[in-house]
């Protein structure tokens, strides 16, 4: 498959698994605009590469990203695209929640992972960190609200713990070992060096289950961020129920009990069973 | 003012607000509720106080209603169950909607009724020797709101089983930092107002305008479905803006200076 070149971003393949890494770190993988636009695309094209079973999301060198480029806050014209993402949030499309990606999606956070980039890990499916990243939310420390990512963490996560992070701005960091604690990450890479290794043996790992099966997964678990328990319950029946007649089921226990690997089917087209957000 | 149950004191830009009920475990009578109905309110409009603390004198941080002192005023108690039944009560900083940062500072044990005082704050941390306990189903009572709050900020299961064991279990200070209860523990004990008043202050240098719509946006998170409340929090970041603390903070922190924040407008409170 042929891939088209990003000026912020690298995208690539290696096996089942997808990459996509912010790559400009020497603006600590802040997000300028072109990144905003080229974000959309990437996800996008993840999404609809059949090759690519789970996507992993990490930063290209020693940062994971820094949030929202400064800079172009800082520029009045440039400001005035974030401003409308914030009078728009349904129209937001730089995370893989934003563009309804179907994948499995892990955040691999390495090194500092700040602000606004807390979107990239909260909206991930699983999220794993190297042993010595940090989390950091100095919103309120420049005369800012917290963003979405901080909000989007009190459902990942106890809200005390959350809510000290936002209250204390720059002037406290959540550690890697803390966030494995409190469950916002999942997996401590130690050294952290191995933390692409690692992220790529969980994608391989998670890649040998039915791609359908995930997508219906995924989607019935977040339906239980949005309503009440009963209510999420109540609707998750239709993603159980989707699996019910579809080959992978079948196919599922025969290759179970004869000790084989499954051939799963591919995931249907994007679109033909994207369930908008709202 | 002063206060008969409670002490009020204020270091640099921290508002202390003190239970002074000792020799009850600082269980609140019908004085204690009529005074905390006033007293979050007296801090949260003192200028002066950025960030509140809370905690109590002696032994115990809070252990809800005086059942026994209450018994006693039978008239008071028809009145606290009436609130109680409406979900109309007054004791709380989130009661009171105190927008200012809340923080507790649990100093021993915790009981029943005074677990309010942590849920309802935004931080919380506590003394080596602190101790969490729910006794109201070992009294024959069903558990309080703090109960349905915990439901929703840690683990489900720890909260019920909090609310399961009653009397006959207490949650250590450690087990409270494991599952985000609390987020430092202080030991000594002794030393735990110092540390919460170093976290007031560190609190209490970003701007207190972004701390309001930034308390008022993470609450709202817990009322609703994940994209409701992004949503809804947009325009809580929208609403500083045009706030003049927007452009001093970059500019300090370009000049690495500290920022000259604004207070908070009357309507940011």
């Amino acid at each position: 498959m042929t891939t088209r070149d990003y000026e912020t971003l690298v995208v690539e393949r290696r096996g089942p698994v997808g990459w996509l890494l912010f790559n400009r770190p020497r603006a600590r993988n802040a997000m300028n605009l072109i990144m905003r636009s080229e974000l959309a695309e990437a996800w996008i094209e993840l999404d609809e590469d059949e090759t690519v079973m789970v996507i992993v999301c990490s930063g290209a060198g020693e940062t994971f990203s820094s949030g929202v480029d400064l800079a172009d806050l800082a520029d009045p014209e440039r400001a005035e695209v974030f401003r409308g993402d914030i009078e728009r949030p349904d129209a937001v499309s730089f995370t893989a929640r934003n563009q309804g990606v179907r994948k499995p999606v892990i955040a691999a956070v390495n090194g500092l992972c700040v602000g606004g980039a807390f979107m990239w890990v909260v909206d991930a499916d699983i999220a794993i960190a190297a042993a010595d990243a940090q989390f950091i939310d100095p919103h309120t420390t420049i005369g800012q609200v917290v963003g979405r990512g901080t909000l989007g963490m009190v459902s990942d996560m106890p809200f005390e713990p959350t809510m000290r992070l936002a209250l204390m701005g720059s002037h406290e960091r959540l550690s890697a070992p803390r966030a494995y604690a409190l469950g916002l990450v999942t997996q401590l890479v130690e050294p952290p060096e191995r933390l692409h290794d690692e992220a790529q043996a969980l994608g391989e790992l998670i890649a040998r289950n039915s791609p359908a099966a995930l997508a219906a997964t995924k989607r019935a678990m977040w339906r239980t961020l949005q309503m009440g328990l009963d209510d999420a319950c109540r609707l998750a029946s239709q993603d159980i129920e989707s699996m019910w007649t579809h080959p992978d089921q079948t196919e599922g226990s025969m290759a179970f009990d004869t000790g084989r690997e499954p051939k799963w089917r591919p995931l249907a087209r994007r679109g033909a069973e994207r369930v908008k957000r709202r | 003012m002063t206060y008969e149950t409670l002490i009020t004191e204020r270091h640099g830009p921290v508002g202390w607000l003190v239970f002074n009920r000792p020799e009850a475990g600082n269980a609140m009578n019908a004085t204690m509720f009529d005074e905390l109905a006033q007293v979050w309110i007296e801090i949260d409009h003192d200028p002066a106080v950025r960030v509140i603390a809370v905690t109590g004198v002696g032994e115990y941080f809070n252990t809800g209603r005086d059942v026994e002192a209450l018994a006693r005023e039978p008239e008071r108690l028809r009145i606290l169950r009436g609130q109680m039944r409406a979900y109309d009560m007054h004791f709380t900083a989130r009661h009171q909607q105190v927008a200012k940062p809340v923080v507790a500072a649990v100093n021993g044990i915790c009981a029943g009724g005074g677990l309010q005082f942590v849920t309802d704050s935004d931080i919380a941390l506590c003394s080596s020797n602190a101790r969490f306990l729910d006794p109201h189903v070992s009294l024959g009572q069903t558990v309080e709101y703090s109960a349905f709050t915990l439901a929703r900020t840690i683990p489900f299961g720890v909260a019920m089983r909090l609310a399961l064991t009653g009397r006959h279990e207490h949650m250590s200070a450690a087990r409270a930092l494991e599952i985000g209860l609390v987020t430092e523990i202080v030991d000594p004990p002794e030393k735990l107002r110092e540390a919460v008043q170093t976290a007031g202050e560190l609190i209490a240098r970003n701007s207190p305008a972004a701390l309001v719509h930034s308390k008022r946006a993470m609450w709202r998170a817990l009322q609703m479905g994940l994209d409701d409340a992004c949503r809804a929090g947009s325009q809580d970041i929208a609403a500083m803006w045009d706030h003049p603390d927007q452009i001093e903070g970059p500019a300090a922190l370009a000049e690495k200076r500290e920022p000259k924040w604004q207070p908070p407008e009357a309507g940011e409170r």
